[in-house]
């Protein structure tokens, strides 16, 4: 009963607080200051979310710090750029990569069959080295002479003319199908040599039942449509994303940058995670090197540049609306809110997080994933030995997570300056949010988050009025995060253990 | 050396299991008879839930075999061996303290519907679940957490249970109970046991095996067993327990 009565008092003691201080901050600011900060910190808070939501779920579950989570969420919001100003180099890339990823997947298929091999120690690891090195020359030959660079830069020419002129026009020709054909098809056998290597051929200690063959050719044959159907649109497609309504384009663009974001999530945990996990530290040393590479890559194909992604026409149109249902009619680029100018595309990406919170909360509590992703935190041991296959929750997880982080990217490209550092922002102040949330829990992300993006807006808002140095909106938050590490140092959420 | 015998249910013959660089099982042979309690006993450190763990594969042996109904299953991964019906009760209650107790016993499940299948039968073994079903994990107390985490295995279909030390910290009351109920199951499944308290071992199981420093020395009826006073002297020595020392120990407890 003590201890009962304490929590409550603890709690009352904190709402008092808060609501002291949102009232003396009203008072100060006056009603329009205040509710165009709120806002302002809401739209942070929800990229903050997006980002830390899946750090902290996969922290939670595989104890991995995912020091790559802001260069993800870059690399959604360059995809999603992309493909909303100009799909030609998605679509022209997408054949070859889809390719790979299906040979790579026939790793299920073939692995019964490869392991039962009977072969001598020094073939055993003779045949994946064989098999990694002709993948990489396959793949090289596959990819050689394909004009990545050239397409990249229509694009850009593309989305530099995109305000002004019709993107249709930019549109390069492209290499014709009939000498097209050959990358993919090499992909493929590159992707079906790693997965040769992969699977460890005459390794019988490892265990691949034959049984459900069928169940496993499903993934690799499904994909191998996909393929083939992305080889025949790649010509036409990009005319008609171009040609589609701005809005769903839009739709389109953050559909893709989630594909592409859990596909890309899932690829990394199998490939560069899995083998790690013995050894914590290098996967906190892998993961930093990977947000380096993906960086130096976006350089590569983007060029070091700033790209500034035009709103879709639903946030467009300059002048204020009066209500929600005038600027839904019209598209208004700025909405009235109590007396203050809100830009309609905040109100847009606080939807997204909020819509995502609400989703996470579902997954976690309604479903089975959810429950084994739980369970998973506490004791992911205990779990596989009771019949499932942790490994795979694991890749999902990451998958998911990554997912949620490009998601962020693509939400925050029409809104900040798309550019090759765009996400480092992001990556310490969702550090920052879980470790004041509280690692593993999506509750303590989302409140962190908010907290965190309050913080900064009105930090923001008072270095501009009081001229200080706007480093204190960066400071504010590290010093919410010291409170909470003193007083709570299992954050906000956080469980005991 | 193993003949082989079809009355064994599961066959664990010498294995050598690593923890890190450690060798911690160094020539193990454990065989269950099906449709009977065998108790593997041995003092604190011994290995017995290594040798448990090895059998699930949570640390699988580097060497030996290990068959599981006619089929070898070391080196395959935990859930693969979990799948083929074997159900393992961990040491120190193991529950997931965050879910509740339908989360824990509905996770437990392995194809949809065994939970509706044994709930009933759980629900007759140990009524307090019944009553507690809402409550997360972590407020559960003790007994009810032993009892939880025996439960869960009951969920799906399952051929052989593991079982580590259920008796471990519980009140005489709920020793009492708990040993019950494992003798309630014992009609329906094969059991291997870890049980420190030789009296309670002594009148469940029909077959032993000790295990002492990561081997396994003795094994055989327990019956025979109990005849030899000089080996349970040698390899359990302190650790058996007398029902009243045990008693005396935990009276104060709940
Ligand atoms: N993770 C570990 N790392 C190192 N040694 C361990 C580990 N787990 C168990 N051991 C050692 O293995 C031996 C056997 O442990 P265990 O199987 O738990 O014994 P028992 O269940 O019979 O009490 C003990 O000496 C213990 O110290
Ligand atoms: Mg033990």
């Amino acid at each position: 009963m003590d201890r009962r009565n304490k929590r409550i008092l603890q709690t009352t003691l904190i709402i008092v607080v808060v609501l002291g201080i949102i009232v003396s901050l009203y008072l100060y600011a006056g009603q329009r200051a205040f509710v165009s900060t709120i806002f302002s910190g809401l739209t942070l808070g929800s990229l903050f979310f997006l980002v830390a939501a899946g750090l902290t779920l996969i922290f939670g579950l595989m104890d991995v710090l995912n020091f790559a989570h802001g260069s993800m969420f870059m690399l959604g919001a360059y995809i999603g750029w992309q493909f909303y100003t100009n799909p030609t180099f998605i679509f022209g890339v997408a054949p070859l990569a889809l390719a790979f990823g299906t040979g790579v997947m026939f790793i299920s298929v073939l692995k019964p069959y490869l392991i039962a091999w009977n072969l001598t120690p020094r073939m055993q690891k003779l045949l994946p080295t064989i098999a990694y090195i002709l993948a990489a020359v396959v793949i090289v030959f596959a990819v050689l002479g394909f004009d990545i660079l050239g397409l990249a830069n229509t694009a850009m020419v593309a989305m530099t003319t995109t305000t002004v002129g019709n993107p249709l026009a930019e549109i390069s020709p492209q290499e014709p199908l009939a000498e097209f054909w050959i990358r993919p098809v090499l992909m493929m056998l590159g992707g079906l040599l790693i997965a040769f290597g992969s699977s460890k051929p005459g390794d019988k200690t490892q265990y691949a039942p034959k049984e459900n063959l069928g169940k496993a050719m499903l993934l690799p044959a499904i994909l191998l449509v996909v393929t083939v159907v992305s080889i025949f649109i790649r010509e036409s497609a990009p005319v008609s994303v171009l040609l589609m309504n701005g809005n769903i384009r839009f739709l389109l663009s953050i559909l893709v940058s989630v594909a592409f974001g859990f596909v890309f999530g899932a690829v990394i945990e199998i490939i560069l995670i899995r083998p790690l996990y013995a050894r914590p530290t290098f996967i906190i040393l892998m993961t930093l090197g990977l947000s380096y590479v993906i960086r130096e890559l976006v350089q590569f194909l983007w060029d070091p540049l700033t790209y500034q992604m035009a709103r879709p026409p639903l946030f467009a149109m300059p002048g204020k609306a009066a209500s929600i249902g005038e600027w839904l009619q019209n598209g208004n680029s700025t909405i009235d809110i109590l007396g203050a100018t809100v830009p309609t595309y905040r109100l847009f990406i606080i939807a997204l997080g909020i819509v995502m919170f609400a989703l996470v909360t579902l997954l976690m509590t309604k479903t089975r994933l959810g429950m084994i992703i739980r369970a998973g935190v506490q004791d992911p041991e205990m779990v596989e030995a009771m019949g499932i296959n942790v490994k795979s929750v694991f890749t999902l997880v990451f998958a998911l997570g990554v997912a949620l982080a490009t998601l962020g990217g693509i939400g925050a490209a029409p809104f900040l300056p798309v550019q090759p550092l765009m996400g480092d922002a992001y990556q310490t102040q969702g550090l920052i949010t879980v470790v004041i949330g509280g690692m593993g829990s999506y509750v303590g992300a989302f409140v962190g988050a908010m907290i965190l993006g309050m913080a900064r807006a009105f930090g923001d808002y008072f270095a501009l009025k009081l001229s200080l140095s706007p480093a204190i909106a960066e400071a504010s938050t590290v010093i919410i995060m010291v409170i909470v590490l003193l007083t709570r140092p299992q954050g906000l959420f956080g469980s005991k253990e | 050396m193993s003949e082989v015998n079809h009355d064994d249910l599961l066959n664990v013959d010498n294995i050598h299991t690593f923890i890190g660089q450690f060798h911690i099982l160094e020539g193990v042979s454990v065989r269950v008879k099906k449709g009977s309690i065998t108790v593997m006993l041995g003092r604190n450190g011994a290995g017995k839930t290594t040798t448990l763990k090895s059998i699930i594969g949570l640390t699988p042996p580097r060497e030996g075999k290990i068959i599981f109904d006619g089929m070898e299953i070391q080196g395959k991964r935990p859930y693969n061996i979990a799948n083929l019906g074997i159900g393992y009760v961990p040491e120190h209650r193991a529950i997931f303290r965050q879910l509740s107790v339908l989360e824990n016993l509905k996770l437990a499940e392995r194809k949809k519907g065994d939970f509706e299948r044994s709930s009933e039968f759980i629900f007759k073994l140990f009524p307090d679940l019944k009553r507690l079903y809402k409550l997360p994990g972590n407020h559960l107390s003790g007994g009810q957490q032993q009892m939880l985490a025996v439960a869960r295995a009951l969920v799906p279909e399952n051929k052989l249970l593991l079982i580590d030390e259920p008796s471990e910290g519980l009140a005489p009351i709920l020793i009492q109970q708990m040993m019950e109920a494992i003798e309630t199951l014992s009609h329906t499944t094969t059991i291997l046991l870890v049980e420190q308290n030789f009296i309670m071992a002594s009148q469940l199981a029909k077959q032993y095996v000790i295990i002492d420093d990561g081997k396994s020395v003795s094994s055989g009826s327990i019956k025979d067993l109990v005849l030899q006073p000089e080996v349970i002297h040698r390899y359990l020595g302190a650790s058996i327990k007398t029902r009243k020392e045990l008693e005396m120990e935990h009276g104060s407890e709940e």
